[in-house]
């Protein structure tokens, strides 16, 4: 990994310190995608031809035992159908929620507590069933840290203080001990993530701030696109069998770390996310999802 | 399964307004030609909304019930280039673009562009966020698989807010909401579904074609189809509206004398049916909506088979149209008339000969006065019908 022993938590400079490679069965792992209804994964050959948008969760969860809900990042949940979605998957099926974008992206600065209502009130039925493994609250680059910021984000935690909530940071500045540190106390996920190698962006790290939780997203390196504004070409891009066994270190050590762990593809162009998450599942030697 | 983007900026005249001038921004507006003897409300903000302001509405009653209002007059060709605008940040992404008339309308089928674009959402939000960006709108969002379902998800979201109805769910999504949200259903079968105690999309549904052919007749089946989101409809391509030609008539006093509106009507057809004979077209369908003297409106068409230029069988239909739209005693203030379903006229004549003579003599008498208003202007001859009017 490229994280300097300087940017880790006393903890993970230990783990990063003595990896010793993929030697067991890491128990509590689970693989998936970044969403799942993607029209282009029926032409891509993911899903049988002329599969409905509505029977894409029941054949996604045949493959794969957890997902990671985008649509909620665009609009707030809403109870009915996340009940709806839950009738379609197994009962030991889960869900990352992403944070609607008016707590994160397009912060009102009066009525998020609303928002915040009405966000928790959408998920409540994933919660009741414990389906609900994870809030994935992912912060733009222009989320700098910044005094502001910084209480925006403390107060945001405090009223996600009994979910279990992972952060994703874009942005370099948030790569220092004491935001871990800080993470660590308030038992809150730190997301590591492979991005391209950009400046600017948070940077490739194995730190784990919550023993119960890790959380690992895979977005591509598609330095050209990724930047361009157009997700097909940002998350455009199919990483090698190479690519994601430089991981494997990382992830048992992480995984040892914590006691379950979470793991997304976000390039889901062409179907490349799923068809990467296989690969990955198979190379951490985990039958299936 | 197609995706369908509706795009809303609610109150558009107002939203438009409030870019130019950014002191109107939370204040209550209303938009009307203040000048006119009988001014009507053209649009109105939403604070305006909630004092109970409603389109059409005489400003005299509007301006009691929000006594604070910024009164503006209406400037259609500052609403039509902000129209256009909002159009251009739409046509990056799909061919298939179908804007409402400069009402801050506009639908985009994005269906098949993923590959391209990314998913749909993405896309709807990347609009609004161009258009937040760029023109300084803030229009609501829905995505949903055809027209109308989308139109619903933007109705139930307005002033703002965005809602994907996600394939597969678009009858859950609808079952629940109150009948009025849904675009096409009249207040006449609002009335008559009350007084069953129907007040849900799901309650009128659950019944029968018989059940519901009972409490709504020939309506019966556009409401059952409509309430449960049926919608084919394509989403024209950008830049192409189906041809139709209207034309409107303000009554000087408002009337409830037949005769006089016959002579209004008959005077729209001479009118439009010179345009289609000019244009080389003949009319399928047509429509009369009429507007009461309390704002209220009502529409019906009827069908011209086989489709026509001809005046005298244009009028018949039309006349159908309009007896179907009058359902009320109440005095006409405006009638309009739109002839669509243009076509090229029928080559194929009737096949009896009495009503071949018919047609010959009517098509003989309209190419007459055609050629001598040709000749000496169009008062030179008219029918006595039209001088009622």
């Amino acid at each position: 990994m490229s994280a300097s022993a300087d940017t880790m938590t006393p903890a993970a400079r230990g783990m990063a310190a003595d990896r010793p490679g993929i030697t067991r069965r890491i128990p509590n792992l689970r693989v998936g995608t970044s969403g799942y209804a993607y029209p282009e994964w029926v032409t891509a050959g993911f899903y049988p031809t002329s599969t409905p948008s509505e029977k894409m969760l029941p054949l996604y969860a045949r493959r794969f035992g957890v997902t990671e809900l985008n649509f909620t990042w665009y609009q707030m949940p809403k109870a009915p159908a996340m009940v709806r979605m839950r009738e379609r998957v197994p009962e030991a099926f889960g869900f990352a929620v992403k944070l609607t974008r008016t707590l994160t992206h397009e912060i009102d600065p009066h009525g998020w507590r609303g928002q915040m209502t009405r966000y928790r009130d959408g998920i409540a039925p994933l919660v009741q069933s414990a389906q609900l493994l994870a809030v994935l609250v992912q912060l733009p680059p222009s989320f700098r840290r910044r005094a502001p910021q910084r209480r925006y984000l403390a107060e945001l935690l405090d009223e996600l203080a009994d979910l279990p909530v992972a952060v994703e940071f874009r942005h370099s500045s948030w790569a220092t001990d004491r935001v871990f540190a800080e993470l660590e106390r308030r038992r809150v996920t730190l997301v590591a993530v492979d991005t391209p190698a950009l400046p600017g962006l948070f940077p490739r790290l194995d730190v784990v701030t919550n023993p119960d939780l890790f959380y690992l997203r895979f977005h591509g390196r598609n330095a050209r696109g990724w930047r361009s504004g157009n997700m097909q070409q940002q998350f455009d891009y199919d990483y090698t069998d190479a690519e994601l066994a430089e991981w494997l270190p990382a992830i048992e050590t992480m995984a040892s770390a914590a006691q379950s762990g979470l793991l997304f593809f976000n390039n889901h162009v062409r179907a490349q996310a799923p068809k990467n998450a296989e690969q990955l599942t198979a190379q951490l030697g985990l039958g299936g999802g | 399964m197609r995706s369908i983007i509706h795009i809303n900026i609610a109150d558009f005249a107002v939203a438009v307004e409030r870019v130019v001038d950014r002191s109107l921004t939370d204040r209550p507006v209303i938009i009307a030609p203040e000048g006119a003897a009988r001014a009507a409300v053209y649009d109105m903000s939403e604070e305006a909304y909630q004092a109970g302001v409603r389109k059409g509405m005489p400003l005299r009653r509007a301006r009691r019930l929000a006594p604070g209002a910024c009164i503006l007059a209406p400037h259609p060709d500052r609403y039509e280039r902000a129209m256009a605008d909002v159009f251009k940040q739409a046509l990056p992404y799909s061919p298939l673009i179908e804007p409402g008339e400069d009402d801050g309308h506009l639908f985009v089928d994005v269906t098949g562009t993923s590959r391209l674009f990314g998913p749909p959402v993405d896309v709807a939000w990347r609009l609004r966020r161009e258009m937040r960006r760029r023109l300084d709108l803030s229009p609501i969002w829905s995505l949903a698989a055809n027209k109308l379902t989308a139109k619903v998800a933007s109705r139930l979201v307005k002033p703002l807010g965005e809602l994907q109805v996600a394939a597969g769910e678009e009858a859950a999504f609808l079952a629940p909401l109150p009948i009025w949200l849904f675009p096409g259903i009249e207040r006449a079968d609002l009335l008559s579904l009350r007084d069953f105690n129907f007040t849900a999309a799901a309650e009128v549904t659950a019944l029968t074609n018989d059940q519901l052919t009972v409490i709504l007749g020939a309506r019966a089946s556009f409401v059952r189809d409509t309430l449960k989101g049926t919608d084919e409809t394509p989403v024209l391509p950008a830049g192409h509206r189906p041809p139709r030609i209207a034309l409107g008539h303000e009554f000087g006093t408002d009337t409830n004398d037949t005769a006089v509106i016959e002579g209004a009507l008959f005077n729209l057809v001479e009118a439009a049916g010179r345009r289609l004979r000019r244009a080389r077209r003949a009319a399928g369908r047509l429509a009369v909506r009429v507007t009461y003297a309390d704002s209220r409106r009502r529409s019906r068409q009827a069908a011209a088979r086989p489709a026509t230029a001809n005046d005298i069988t244009l009028f018949e239909t039309a006349r159908r149209a309009l007896h179907l739209a009058l359902s009320r005693r109440v005095r006409l203030r405006h009638l309009q008339l739109t002839c669509a379903g243009l076509v090229h006229p029928p080559a194929q004549r009737p096949l009896f000969t009495a009503d071949r003579e018919a047609l010959d003599r009517r098509e003989a008498l309209i190419g007459s006065l055609d050629t001598i208003r040709g000749r000496f202007g169009r008062e030179a001859v008219r029918f006595g019908r039209g001088l009622a009017a």
